[in-house]
């Protein structure tokens, strides 16, 4: 019994630092814009030597502003387009026994089976050759959405499997209407979910080249901005703005991680 | 219309109320999209027009020209050997997440999703200056006088980490959302009776959480497949991939109906890689054990 219990701690142990290796693998390079952001010479140097001339010029100039609202502003239309269409989606096939249910199930996750790159050129050829509409915000939040919604949807879905619809019978059986029911039965439960579906939609677009690139025409974006620059090497103002961004994402996750100490919000987890 | 027949219909009708709109947006804006390049993949481009005389030259160009065989096979390669070190590197971290995060799983997930904050031209920069000629792992080599890793600069293998690098987080996230439905007491069950652990995760944890990996294998390959961003920075001059030639097939060159057959063909390559999963895929062994909240 005790060799079984600490052969368990002992695997337990090589996943935690095989966690904790991937970790350092997926942020080395963050941490090395980070570092370049403040850099004064982009070459490694012994020893470092610091100055903040990266930040100055990004609030100096007003591109990267542009392109960070553009990329805030596609991201944000792109996530709640993805999160309503696949909180729809998700609910409708665990909850009615619907003949329909196996291809609408298709259709959401095929989004997931074709890469961005023909999602890109697929849309960019079918609204210029086809409907004959220029590259536009609109359309770039559309496309990026369509991948957003299969995400969406499968978070909502792995989420919701264990969801017990009784509850939501028997608030309608009291004489709730649908969307009250939604509101205060559902919804109080549910919010994780579509929280997480939001939030990888909105960094999905927020960040996306291919799809992007190809439908926003010559509106900037950030990773737009970033493309348009490696021509002439990317200027330290990419990299001071890269820092930024990840200082606002880890303030939020500082606030998480809070929320998660205290269990003031479980964020769908149901343990003590 | 009785009453009865109305509260039949009724569900009906909210199931298409609700889902309805997804569908019709995913047949506006992926369907309709792809059918439209399969269309121009018969056509010809003429100084960045498209002549909608149909032919099957494009599809004739694709087969017949070594560089394309070459280009595909490359990305095909290197795609599945990507895919197979995420699994093997995804699992255990996804496995570890579900089964020992507790209340701080979500986070520890999102934690993998952070970076693509960063922009992916932005890591790959970064990758390169970490891994490039003057990069910190080769700098840091030649500080202490040892010779710096040559198969990290500007190589397929370089290419490779750097996929490995972009992808990883959608293998262990596809597998963690598998797990978090799987009911970690079956294991316990298997340990009561007898089961060693290897066989216990062979025979209950592998298969019932089958469906996860097989979307986190798919997720991974498909991108893989079609990457542009990766090979172009990371490769050198002999990694042009599939993804870099089609795209510049709507850009540089503007042959959007070759471009298209490119396209058509890297979705029928991607759709064989589904079709060749999809006989393993048992949906009545979901693994939605029904996880008892941990």
């Amino acid at each position: 019994m005790m060799a079984a219990g600490r052969r368990i701690d002992i695997s337990a142990a090589a996943m935690a630092l095989g966690l904790l290796l991937l970790y350092l693998f997926l942020y080395a390079p963050i941490l090395y814009v980070i570092y370049t952001s403040f850099a004064a010479d982009i070459v490694w140097p012994f020893p470092p030597s610091f100055t903040l001339t990266a930040y100055e010029d990004l609030f100096a100039s007003s591109l990267y502003g542009e392109a960070l609202s553009n990329s805030l502003k596609l991201a944000f239309g792109s996530a709640i387009i993805s999160t309503l269409l696949a909180a729809g989606g998700a609910i409708a096939i665990l909850r009615y026994r619907s003949r329909r249910r196996g291809m609408v199930l298709f259709l959401f996750i095929a989004p997931l089976f074709v890469a961005d790159l023909l999602i890109g050129i697929s849309i960019l050829a079918f609204n210029a050759r086809v409907l004959g509409l220029p590259g536009n915000l609109i359309s770039a939040m559309a496309a990026n959405a369509v991948q957003g919604t299969s995400f969406g949807f499968l978070i909502i879905l792995a989420q919701l499997v264990r969801y017990n619809w009784n509850m939501d019978d028997a608030a309608m059986v009291f004489g709730a209407g649908p969307l009250r029911c939604f509101a205060e039965i559902t919804l109080p439960t549910i919010w994780p979910s579509l929280f997480g579906a939001f939030l990888i939609a909105f960094i999905l677009a927020f960040n996306n080249l291919e799809i992007t690139f190809y439908n926003l025409g010559a509106i900037p974006t950030l990773p737009s901005v970033a493309w348009g620059s490696l021509r002439f090497g990317l200027g330290p103002e990419l990299f001071a703005l890269a820092a930024l961004v990840n200082l606002f994402v880890f303030a939020i996750f500082v606030v998480m991680y809070g929320l998660m100490r205290t269990g003031l919000v479980k964020f769908g987890y149901r343990g003590q | 219309m009785s009453l009865r027949s109305a509260r039949r219909l009724h569900p009906e009708l909210r199931f298409l109320g609700l889902a309805g709109p997804g569908v019709v947006f995913i047949v506006v804006s992926l369907l309709l999209p792809l059918l439209s390049i399969v269309v121009f993949s018969f056509w010809r481009t003429e100084s960045y027009e498209l002549y909608a005389d149909w032919n099957l030259d494009n599809y004739a160009t694709l087969l017949g020209e070594a560089a394309y065989r070459t280009f595909f096979l490359r990305s095909f390669v290197s795609a599945a050997i990507v895919t197979f070190i995420c699994l093997i590197c995804g699992w255990p971290i996804a496995y570890f997440i579900a089964r020992y995060g507790g209340r701080y799983r979500l986070l520890l997930v999102l934690l993998l999703a952070a970076p693509f904050f960063t922009g992916a031209i932005l890591r790959i920069t970064a990758l390169q200056g970490l891994l490039g000629p003057i990069g910190l792992v080769n700098m840091t080599l030649t500080e202490f006088g040892l010779p710096p890793i040559e198969a990290l600069m500007y190589t397929q293998v370089a290419s490779g980490l750097g996929l490995v690098y972009l992808f990883i987080p959608f293998m262990v996230t596809a597998i963690y959302l598998s797990l978090v439905n799987f009911n970690f007491e079956l294991l316990e069950v298997a340990k009561i009776n007898g089961a060693k652990p290897w066989r216990a995760f062979l025979e209950i944890t592998w298969p019932l959480n089958w469906i996860g990996t097989a979307i986190g294998i798919v997720l991974v390959f498909i991108p893989c497949l079609a990457n542009v961003v990766t090979p172009r920075f990371l490769g050198g001059p002999d990694a042009t991939s599939f993804g870099m030639s089609l795209s510049q097939q709507f850009g540089e060159t503007g042959t959007w109906a070759l471009g298209s057959a490119m396209g058509v063909f890297l979705f029928l390559a991607s759709f064989a890689v589904i079709l060749a999963i999809w006989p393993t895929i048992r949906l009545k062994r979901s693994g939605f054990t029904g996880a008892v909240s941990q």
